[in-house]
């Protein structure tokens, strides 16, 4: 795509130079902000650094109770469950019961680092894990997010944080590492939304300039308050820039459980941050390997995703190119405008003269900023805005997947969510449900209070965020979820049922994110048998499904669906960023005897794991402690009442063509696999009969398909882990795990 | 900016060259034992002939360093500050000149100040410090 | 013969055609490619030239990325 057509559509976006270190302010009237707040307690500790990656103790806070204390990590914990994710899950489990809801007191939010997190040399090591009850699914949410709280906490001495409890007015929790202090203050009078409340804290609890990147915020903001859908911002301070950033715990509506615990903000401050911080057993080991990556981006990141440039968003027009761009929620593959959304947009429109790592030492530096943005609407309107993004996501979701082509509005959406505290994956998904209710008349302007929710409509899109931020309208309808939207539908007789049940694209309650598994059996399996819900963390199967052609055969899809989630489960266990696995590879990828595993760079994973902790570890191991923690999440599940088969059902938009015109749009595709697959001659069929037929075939196909991969997984037919299974695994040193295999047939 | 250059023709590379300036900038400047940890490197090539490995100031890594800690100062040399270095090393890995040393005693890296040190130790007055101007920030 | 296979599914074949036709025909744009013709591995830089036998079994392995 040439620039001229950039030009053309986007005059005011050239490669250049907006200042990307000015912004609207929010530091004004700070310190009274700050007299306002009232020391509920104060707590101290003494500060401490990892030893091999651990530092050994976890910190638990009750904001209803104020109590708080250390709790010590075992052997044991070490030995079953790593760290991260694990450990996150872990704790959850001692703290609910099978009756507890979302927003009961007992439901914790856990913030878990891992063993690497905090390294500065590899990049993409700076991840933690948060793990809640979801006010979605009302099973267990795990949701990895960047940005500097996980590491600063590790170096302030604590492998997690634990916060249970809810408090009856509005909580600051603020940790500062350096003096070893805790304190839980009031905090009447702050804004909840994050940009601007990230910012004042940000410069609240610096002692001064320089000690800002040593701050980390933890927030929500109002959409979160009013809606099911809330995440969590987690700051870094960009230098360059002279402001906050936000990365995102999006997934699963841990923001809605933090606002309900009243909590506007946690801050930590941490000590300066140096190389050698987790006191690896061999430091040399992780330099070099380090710098091997950083010369392989150097060199490689330019003729291969180019992530340095323009982030994820770099497979936007890749997407539309395989016809798997979703458009217009899920029944499209491409269109014709995607061009408007591509990745040379935002290599232009976003600042590249700087250094976009969520943590440091993250030469990926995919965290792309555009700077200059001037809101069009809302209660920041005519503000001067930095946007953390497009991301891939966001450009799928809130853009092509809701029929929005325009680059400003995209960031616009994008910005609100994010300051909102809403996920935009989640958001795009359910605008782009209710969409297509509007067009197919199941909504309509009274329905929507006025809302024309017609495809592209990013100004009605917008309103209705602002509705969810505000608690009011059609907005707070659309905050419930696309699950529970379509129940309410259906009780209002809104629609067909069956219409309505398949084209709202959720499992387990969580909204699918922005991957067309439509033609592709085993991403069929990728998003639904998972543990938390459709997300794409567990499985990305569609390329070596669909256009390799590696996965024929349906025990090939279940060996994949077998090895790829616990592959990708073991980054969450150790703090890492999946994207400099496989979003680079080294020059001579391509000659080893897996090139899609990347096995330099498994490899080089299993050395800084090994260099971090003192051990020495093989593949074998990445699987079994994986696997360890999968399973034990598999079995929560079953405990808080799903985690059965029932609930790894796919709505039929997932699986195939819903309506005529979906079906029309692919037929040649669709009377091929009747040919050859079902063995039906299509000719002679009406496109009804035909749609039923391929309807048929599909579904038993997804059915087959889970059988087989529950089997693989050493699951019941039910999907319930097996008591040998869980044997295998070791998992039976804690006896509850039996009882409940076995009571459900295990 | 002050630029520390090399004439290959003076150098003594892959002759008899005793590596004056490396031990000169090793022990004096960073005082470190070996003139292997110099923040310049004269080696000699398979085919006899000899290569310098320089900083020649470029700037690259002043792009890429998430701390902020390499600026360049009045003079226009980059420097490094090492209480600002989070010792991540991307600047080694992003330096197309191989320019940035380790001492895997220190987690902080470093690189050559143009102090000139060792164009006083070269025997053969191979090597100068120079004022050129400072070229505009790449984006890699 | 005038057909080739390209991850097993069938492409018409044309006099001189190269691994960049094929990926321009199939619209093979993901950046990060292992490519072999015939069992043999085509590197980066020959995709512009590199030829494409009539009948050839070509496998263009994508390696998955994102998310």
């Amino acid at each position: 795509m040439s620039s001229n057509t950039i030009q053309a559509d986007y005059p005011q976006f050239h490669r250049c130079e907006v200042d990307f270190t000015t912004r609207t302010e929010y530091v004004e009237g700070m310190e009274a902000l700050k007299a306002a707040h009232q020391v509920l307690k104060e707590w101290t500790f003494t500060p401490s650094l990892p030893e091999r990656g651990y530092t050994n103790r976890t910190l638990y806070l009750n904001v209803g109770t104020l109590e708080i204390r250390e709790r010590p990590v075992t052997q044991q914990m070490k030995d079953v469950f790593t760290g991260g994710r694990g450990f996150g899950l872990w704790h959850l489990w001692n703290a609910v019961t099978p009756k507890t809801r979302w927003n009961d007191p007992e439901n914790e939010i856990i913030i878990m680092p891992g063993p690497v997190s905090g390294i500065t040399q590899y990049p993409g090591s700076g991840k933690s894990l948060v793990v809640s009850l979801s006010p979605q699914t009302e099973i267990p949410i795990d949701s990895n997010v960047g940005g500097y709280f996980g590491p600063l906490l590790k170096f302030s001495g604590y492998d997690g944080l634990e916060i249970q409890g809810k408090s009856d007015q509005e909580l600051i929790v603020f940790i500062d590492g350096q003096k070893g202090l805790l304190r839980v203050e009031t905090a009447p009078a702050e804004p909840v939304d994050s940009h601007v409340l990230a910012e004042i804290l940000t410069h609240m609890y610096a002692e001064d300039e320089k000690d800002r990147v040593n701050i980390s915020v933890v927030s929500a903001g109002s959409a979160a308050e009013h809606s099911l859908i809330g995440m969590l911002n987690f700051s870094w301070y960009d230098k360059r820039r002279g402001c906050i950033r936000l990365k995102q715990a999006g997934r699963g509506g841990i923001g809605t459980v933090f606002r309900d615990k009243k909590i506007k903000a946690l801050v930590i401050r941490g000590p300066e941050v140096k190389g050698d911080l987790n006191h690896p057993k061999d430091f040399e080991t992780i330099a070099r390997t380090g710098i091997k990556l950083h010369k392989e981006l150097r060199s490689n990141d330019p003729v291969q995703c180019l992530m340095r440039r323009n982030g994820t968003a770099h497979i936007v027009e890749i997407m539309d190119a395989y016809d798997l761009l979703p458009v217009h929620n899920y029944q499209y593959g491409s269109h014709p405008e995607t061009h408007k959304i591509a990745s040379y947009i935002w290599d232009q429109r976003c600042t590249q003269r700087t250094a976009d790592g969520c943590w440091y030492g993250c030469s990926m530096a995919c965290a792309k900023g555009a700077d200059g943005v001037e809101l069009r609407t809302g209660p920041y309107k005519g503000h001067r805005v930095t946007v953390d993004g497009p991301e891939y996501e966001n450009a799928a979701g809130l853009g092509s997947n809701c029929g929005v082509f325009d680059a400003e509005y995209l960031l616009e959406l994008n910005f609100y969510c994010d300051t909102y505290g809403i996920c935009t994956i989640t958001y795009a998904t359910i605008c782009a449900f209710v969409m297509e209710c509007y067009q197919r008349g199941i909504l309509d302007k009274e329905r929507t209070g006025g809302l024309d929710l017609t495809w592209g409509n990013a100004v009605d899109d917008l309103e209705m965020m602002h509705q969810m931020a505000r608690g009011e309208g059609f907005g707070k309808i659309a905050g419930l979820g696309v699950k529970r939207m379509k129940e309410l539908f259906i009780r209002n007789g809104w629609g067909d049922p069956d219409l309505i049940n398949d084209i709202g694209m959720e499992n387990k309650g969580l909204e699918y994110s922005q991957y067309m598994s439509k033609e592709s059996l085993a991403q069929q399996g990728g998003y639904a048998l998972t543990n938390k819900g459709p997300q794409h963390d567990e499985a990305w199967l569609i390329f070596m499904d669909m256009v390799n052609k590696q996965l024929p055969t349906f025990e090939d899809k279940a060996e994949a669906l077998y090895y790829f989630p616990l592959f990708r489960t073991w980054f969450g266990l150790y703090g890492w960023c999946k994207l400099p696995w496989n979003d680079v590879a080294p020059s001579d990828n391509a000659k080893t005897s897996e090139p899609a595993k990347i096995p330099e760079h498994v490899q080089n994973y299993l050395d800084i794991a090994g260099a971090m902790r003192g051990v020495k570890l093989t593949s074998e191991d990445m699987l079994n402690e994986s696997a360890r923690v999968y399973n034990f999440q598999r079995i929560f599940n079953i405990r808080m009442g799903k985690g059965l088969r029932v609930h790894d059902h796919a709505p039929y938009r997932s699986i195939g063509p819903v309506t005529r015109e979906e079906y029309e749009s692919r037929i040649e595709r669709y009377e091929k696999e009747l040919r050859e697959q079902a063995g039906i001659d299509p000719a002679g069929l009406t496109l009804e009969e035909k749609m039923a037929a391929t309807r048929k075939y599909r579904t038993d196909r997804y059915e087959k398909l889970v059988n087989t991969v529950y089997a693989r997984r050493g699951w019941t037919l039910d999907g319930v882990p097996t008591q040998a299974r869980v044997k295998e695994l070791g998992l039976d040193v804690f006896p509850e795990l039996v009882e409940i295999v076995k009571a459900y047939g295990g | 900016m002050r630029q520390l250059r090399i004439d290959m023709g003076k150098c003594n590379a892959g002759r008899d060259c005793r590596h004056e300036c490396e031990e000169a900038c090793a022990v004096k400047v960073f005082k470190l034992d070996g003139p292997e940890h110099a923040a310049l490197h004269i080696r000699e090539l398979p085919d006899g002939t000899g290569q310098a490995i320089l900083c020649d100031q470029c700037g690259d890594c002043v792009v890429v360093c998430p701390a902020d800690a390499l600026k360049r100062n009045k003079m226009g040399t980059v420097v490094l500050d090492k209480n600002l270095c989070v010792g991540c090393y991307t600047c080694i890995g992003f330096c197309e000149k191989h320019a940035f040393e380790r001492n895997p005693e220190w987690v902080v890296p470093f690189k050559c100040i143009a102090c000139g040190i060792c164009v006083k130790a070269c025997p053969h007055a191979a090597l100068e410090i120079v004022d050129v101007p400072t070229p505009d920030y790449r984006i890699i | 013969m005038n057909m080739i296979q390209v991850n097993g599914d069938p492409l018409a074949w044309s006099a001189g055609m190269t691994v960049r036709d094929v990926l321009t025909l199939r619209r093979f744009t993901f950046p990060m490619l292992v490519i072999t013709v015939d069992g043999d591995l085509v590197d980066r830089k020959d995709y512009d030239t590199a030829p494409v036998p009539d009948g050839a079994d070509v496998q263009v392995l994508h390696l998955m990325s994102g998310g």
